[in-house]
């Protein structure tokens, strides 16, 4: 490490970016633009603005607010919309996973915030996304505490479901779902969790009442309806499917047609 | 501008006074938490939801903390620096986790987990605290199952296991090579009932940046929103820190960039004792570095080395693609040196051992920096797809990052920092010296001695979190006087103002180096000196190094932009700045330390073969250092805990 | 116990839930218009369609009643569209510069509601023209109704707007079937290939008929060359 080594290629990719800026929620917003030059294709998108950040302070400007944690594609901090993507143009792929030799020289990139109105923007490319926390809150659990389970192996769960829920689980809570939505729509999101859960014989129990808690938070939040248009899996950097979706669709047209009244109301537990 | 010190007594004093007490009980190994747990006082039910714990972090320790304490009635508030709890980075842990199920029926026992802990931590940890781990291990898997983690299953319906590093048994859990994704959001899901329950009050984007001591007992925090920059106090009755680790102190890791060491070295200056500062671990298989704008590295999960096998040319400088070597040719130096473990050698091992092929001229790649991990015998034994189905995300993940596939060529790796077995010091109660500041997780020092096994880290942030703290956190609130407290005092009120002088001095220093320049330069000094291979010469030298460089930071450094909207910068600096003093200890310890011990090498202590060499009869203790400010500078006094050893006995460690 | 209907009706899985379900019975009702309609291409006096529409006439007041339930289903299924558009609007109050797909979306899915806009149109036009001023209320005999229709088909003004609609009809139907089953959570990876083809098939079909209307009476003028 010590010994660093070049970057691949000579003088790395010549880059237009044009980044939205906006100071907080309240003010206006607008697309600057940065050439940056020298950009090895080995450095991932994040890093490209890094670097972009460490020459705008250098030049005494204010670098630009992103998101981001882990850099490895699982903590779900990092998203952007990128020329009009979620994520940008790879499939499966958080931005941080996003390599830059995925782009030409000469390129011109457009970085946006992820929008919806259930993503209020905070600052630049920084959205709070809160609303899926609160979406868990009201049911995204299984109601267990500690100490109160049984032996592990004592409630066999058969493998198709078990990877079936772990398809659904690999859910990062980027918000690319939304973001990619025509819609603005949560569905991905929610179906995961709803999956996830309710396919493991120890969520089934509350199946019904998670499902119902869940999709009335949805809709609280303001996210849009879902329109079928399968372009949040298209966006989804872990690629969990739309079945998710109609596995939510089953599961609330049941469970609104047979949960009892007194334990629909998502208290207690 | 130092001048580089000589001698021991110039760089630390040594404490007089006895003050570590570690109350581990005594009796047999395997009744002392049964018995411990009855000789604590418990809390009333009644009378829990008047006690008030604020938890800073909400990775598994404190994620699993959290909800376990509001379950119990307590009032919990919880603070993250994320957008949301559910991003800290427990989540990123690949591979698996520990227990002693013994589902597979190959040997295990609570026995054999807590011997190979004790022993792959080179005899540095406490035997009564790593017994209490294996016990609870096994609550772990049946919680986390019952919370609906989707751990891997055989076609019978039931659980798993892999094999992990530093163990002939398989008794690692796991959820394909997302494990503590699936963890954390057990944990997280708990604690957003507890949220959404009214019993849990949850901070998101707020940076703990001081503790506030009243009359000697932690009753406290300041913390800045990351988005408004409002410096906030909040008052409890206790505090947790599962604030993860310090490996970001040698910027490259494999760490988040957010993971910091700032919220336990403001609790450090506050008075806790931290100990172990320099056992780091360094994870042998992550992706090469790949040019000078990294910002980071990913590690690939150590479960690849359960069919991976780790490889150098035996020539010197073999440029040949890596097909075109023949077996004769190649040295699986792992298999050749440990026959009985193989590649599946402790961490601390398979680190050193790469570093010294890569020493030797034998490395690959590009720049000679790295050793192969090979799949070829494994797919042709299993067959692609099998291989497809234990690694398919990780191996997309490797060729996302350096555009080759690893199902044709041998992946490339190199050891980076992972893991700080060090941190704050605490007592079996996880109580640091601070009474009512309790420490949970990567945070403590506890559990790992001077090296951690593969996949008990997430078992110990859970056990912490979900088994051990909701017991003994009760008798603090049940034997200690605590009276009400609220913001309003004083010790606030100075806590608050000192944080509001370093945030506005950091912004007005406004010199001509970005804060990543100076965390570059730290960290580059610290993975030569402090890294896999230690020397008493080049710790002094990088001693000084780091005191100048710290000065620099502070007439130099570069913050642009306010404090009251999101600046990244800001953030940044602050944990810089404290990194730059933990760097300090880190290197006082291992230059105290004169023998080698897990993670920690000293050049001047290996055997004949090149493996560590202990000094038991010196250093079989824990190193606790308090923080002292002399002037300025800051200066520490060493406080020890002696280690005694009564199940497992002090022997060479030996994966021959 | 009311508030329970209401609860589904008003969750935005609910609407999508009834947009599906008055969707498919709009798409059954179209596959019976159609085979009605046929009878026109029977023979080239239009007695086919004369017996045809005698034995509509003939229901009498469940006539009024089947209407005003289709009535119901577009009214329906029209105002949750609405409905939807307005909410997914607010749901993303400031655009992307430019969104661009990243392979989910399809023709037919993003033009849901203009097509559906087209159709909606058609249908007044289309219920004014034929069931009101020159159908079967105005004419008492049914004899002259596959006169009037292919003197009104045969123009191009009239043949143009029919085709147009027709081909939004096709449009709309391409991702409609598919959409509702899974709306109604009927998806499984086993039929996925099935269902879409279906719904293909459907769309190709009963759009590809109604459309042939307007080209071949512009064609033969009703004189068929088969009859």
């Amino acid at each position: 490490m010590s010994a660093g080594h070049d970057d691949h290629g000579t003088g790395g990719l010549d880059l237009t970016l044009h980044i939205w800026r906006q100071e907080s929620s309240e003010a206006e917003g607008r697309f600057e633009t940065y050439p940056l030059h020298g950009v090895s294709p080995d450095m991932s998108f994040l890093e490209m603005l890094d670097v972009l950040n460490e020459q705008l302070t250098l030049e005494g400007r204010d670098p630009v607010a992103f998101d981001h944690d882990c850099r490895e594609g699982i903590c779900g901090s990092c998203g952007m919309m990128i020329n009009g993507q979620a994520h940008g143009p790879e499939r499966e792929t958080a931005t941080c996973q996003l390599h830059m030799r995925r782009f030409k020289s000469g390129d011109t990139i457009f970085i946006e915030p992820f929008r919806a109105r259930a993503f209020p923007l905070l600052k630049d490319l920084v959205v709070d996304r809160s609303a899926f926390d609160r979406i868990i809150a009201k049911g995204g659990f299984i109601s267990v505490n500690t100490g109160s389970a049984r032996d592990a192996n004592s409630l066999p769960a058969a493998k198709q479901d078990a990877d079936l829920s772990m398809d659904a689980a690999a859910c990062i809570g980027c918000g690319a779902c939304v973001a990619a939505c025509p819609n603005a729509a949560a569905m991905l999101f929610v179906g995961a969790k709803v999956s996830h859960l309710g396919l493991l014989p120890q969520g089934k129990p509350e199946r019904s009442r998670r499902v119902l808690a869940m999709v009335a938070q949805m809709d609280a939040e303001g996210f849009g309806n879902c329109g079928n248009i399968y372009e949040c899996e298209a966006a989804c950097p872990k690629a969990i499917s739309v079945e998710n979706i109609a596995r939510l669709n089953r599961d609330y047209l049941l469970a609104s047609a047979t949960e009892r009244p007194s334990s629909a109301q998502g208290e207690g537990a | 501008m130092h001048s580089t010190p000589t001698t021991a007594s110039e760089l630390f004093t040594r404490a007089s006074a006895a003050k570590l007490d570690s109350k581990c009980p005594s009796g047999p190994m395997s009744e002392r938490w049964d018995k411990h747990r009855f000789d604590l006082k418990l809390v009333n039910p009644a009378n829990k939801r008047k006690f008030h714990a604020l938890v800073v972090g909400t990775g598994l320790a404190g994620a699993s903390a959290a909800a376990s304490l509001a379950e119990l009635g307590y009032q919990v508030s919880v603070f993250c620096i994320h957008d949301s709890p559910r991003r800290a980075h427990s989540i990123a842990a690949q591979g698996g986790i520990n227990a002693a199920k013994n589902y597979p029926n190959d040997g295990d026992s609570i026995r054999r987990l807590f011997y190979d802990t004790v022993k792959g931590g080179d005899f540095r940890a406490r035997e009564s605290n790593v017994y209490r781990l294996a016990q609870v291990s096994n609550n772990i898997i049946d919680q986390c199952v019952a919370q609906g983690v989707p751990f891997a299953r055989e076609y019978g319906g039931l659980l798993d296991n892999r094999s992990f590093g530093g163990a002939q048994v398989s008794r690692t859990f796991y959820a394909r090579g997302q494990t503590g994704q699936q963890l954390l959001l057990g944990a997280y899901q708990a604690l957003m009932r507890q949220v959404g329950l009214g019993r849990v009050t949850l901070h998101a984007r707020h940076e703990m940046l001081d503790l506030v001591v009243v009359d000697g007992i932690a009753r406290g925090i300041v913390t800045r929103d990351v988005v408004s920059g409002e410096i906030e106090s909040y008052a409890g009755d206790a505090v947790l820190l599962c604030t993860g680790g310090y490996g970001n102190v040698f910027y490259l890791s494999t760490n988040a960039k957010k993971s910091n060491v700032t919220a336990a070295w403001r609790a450090h200056k506050r008075g806790a004792l931290f100990a172990n500062p320099c056992f780091t671990q360094i994870h042998p298989t992550c992706i090469p570095v790949s040019g000078s704008h990294q910002s980071k590295l990913t590690l690939m999960s150590e479960s690849l080395r359960n069919d991976g096998r780790v490889w150098v040319p035996k020539n010197k400088g073999d440029k040949r693609s890596p097909d075109s070597i023949p077996d004769g040719e190649r040295d699986y130096y792992l298999e050749r040196r440990y026959p009985s473990f193989g590649n599946l050698v402790p961490r601390d091992i398979a680190s050193r051992a790469a570093k010294q092929m890569v020493d030797d001229g034998r490395g690959v790649g590009g720049n000679g920096m790295s050793v192969f991990l090979d799949f070829r015998d494994a797919i042709k034994r299993d067959g692609e797809s099998k291989i497809r189905e234990r690694y398919g995300n990780l191996f997309q993940m490797y060729e996302r990052i350096t555009d080759e596939d690893p199902y044709r060529v041998p992946m490339r790796m190199y050891p980076a920092v992972h893991y700080t077995m060090g941190g704050v010091w605490v007592d079996y109660n996880l109580e640091s010296t601070v009474p009512g500041l309790f420490v949970l997780g990567e945070a403590n020092f506890s559990d790992h001695g001077a090296n951690r096994l593969g996949a008990s880290a997430l078992m110990q942030g859970l056990a912490d979190g979900y088994f051990v703290i909701p017991y003994t956190i009760g008798a603090h609130f049940a034997s200690r006087k605590l009276g009400k407290v609220t913001t309003e005092h004083e010790a606030f009120r100075e806590a608050e103002g000192a944080v509001r002088a370093r945030v506005k001095k950091l912004l007005a220093t406004d010199g001509r180096r970005t804060v990543d320049q100076f965390h570059r330069q730290l960290g580059l000094l610290m993975w030569d000196h402090c890294g896999m291979g230690r020397s008493e010469k080049g710790l002094t030298h990088a001693l000084g190094q780091i005191r100048s460089l710290r000065d620099e930071f502070h007439q130099d450094v570069r913050v642009l932009g306010e404090n009251e909207s999101v600046n990244m910068s800001l953030e940044n600096a602050g944990r810089v700045a404290d990194f730059f003093e933990l760097a300090e200890l880190m290197v006082i310890d291992a230059l105290h330390r004169r023998e080698s011990c897990g993670g920690h090498f000293r050049e001047e202590y290996q055997t004949e073969e090149g493996e560590a060499r202990r000094d038991d009869e010196n250093f079989c203790y824990v190193a606790a250092w308090e923080h002292a400010q002399a002037g300025g500078a800051p200066r520490w006094s060493l406080h020890t805990e002696p280690l005694s050893f009564e199940e497992v006995k002090l022997t060479q460690r030996s994966y021959k | 116990m009311t508030s329970r209907l209401q609860t589904f009706l008003r969750s935005s899985i609910g609407k999508k839930l009834l947009m599906a379900l008055t969707g498919l019975s709009l798409i059954g009702f179209l596959v019976v218009h159609l085979a009605g309609n046929l009878t026109l291409f029977v023979d080239s006096d239009g007695s086919a369609m004369a017996a045809y529409a005698q034995k509509l006439a003939d229901l009498g007041p469940l006539l009024w009643i089947a209407e005003a339930g289709l009535l119901l289903l577009f009214v329906v299924h029209i105002g949750l569209g609405m409905r939807a558009a307005m909410e997914n609007r607010d749901a993303r109050p400031s655009r992307y510069k430019d969104a661009a797909p990243k392979g989910g979306r399809s023709a037919a899915s993003v033009t849901m509601i203009a097509t559906g806009v087209v159709i909606g149109i058609f249908v007044v036009i289309h219920v004014i023209d034929f069931r009101l001023m020159k159908g079967l209320l105005a004419h008492p005999d049914p004899a002259t109704l596959a006169k009037v229709v292919v003197a009104r088909l045969s123009t191009p003004l009239g043949a143009s707007i029919y085709f147009i609609a027709m081909i939004a009809l096709g449009v709309h139907l391409w991702h409609a079937f598919q959409s509702a089953l899974q709306t109604l959570g009927l998806r499984h990876p086993a039929y996925d290939a099935c269902i879409r083809k279906t719904g293909a098939g459907l769309a190709v079909v009963v759009a590809g008929l109604f459309a042939a209307f307007p080209v071949l009476c512009l064609i033969y003028k009703g004189n068929w060359p088969w009859s």
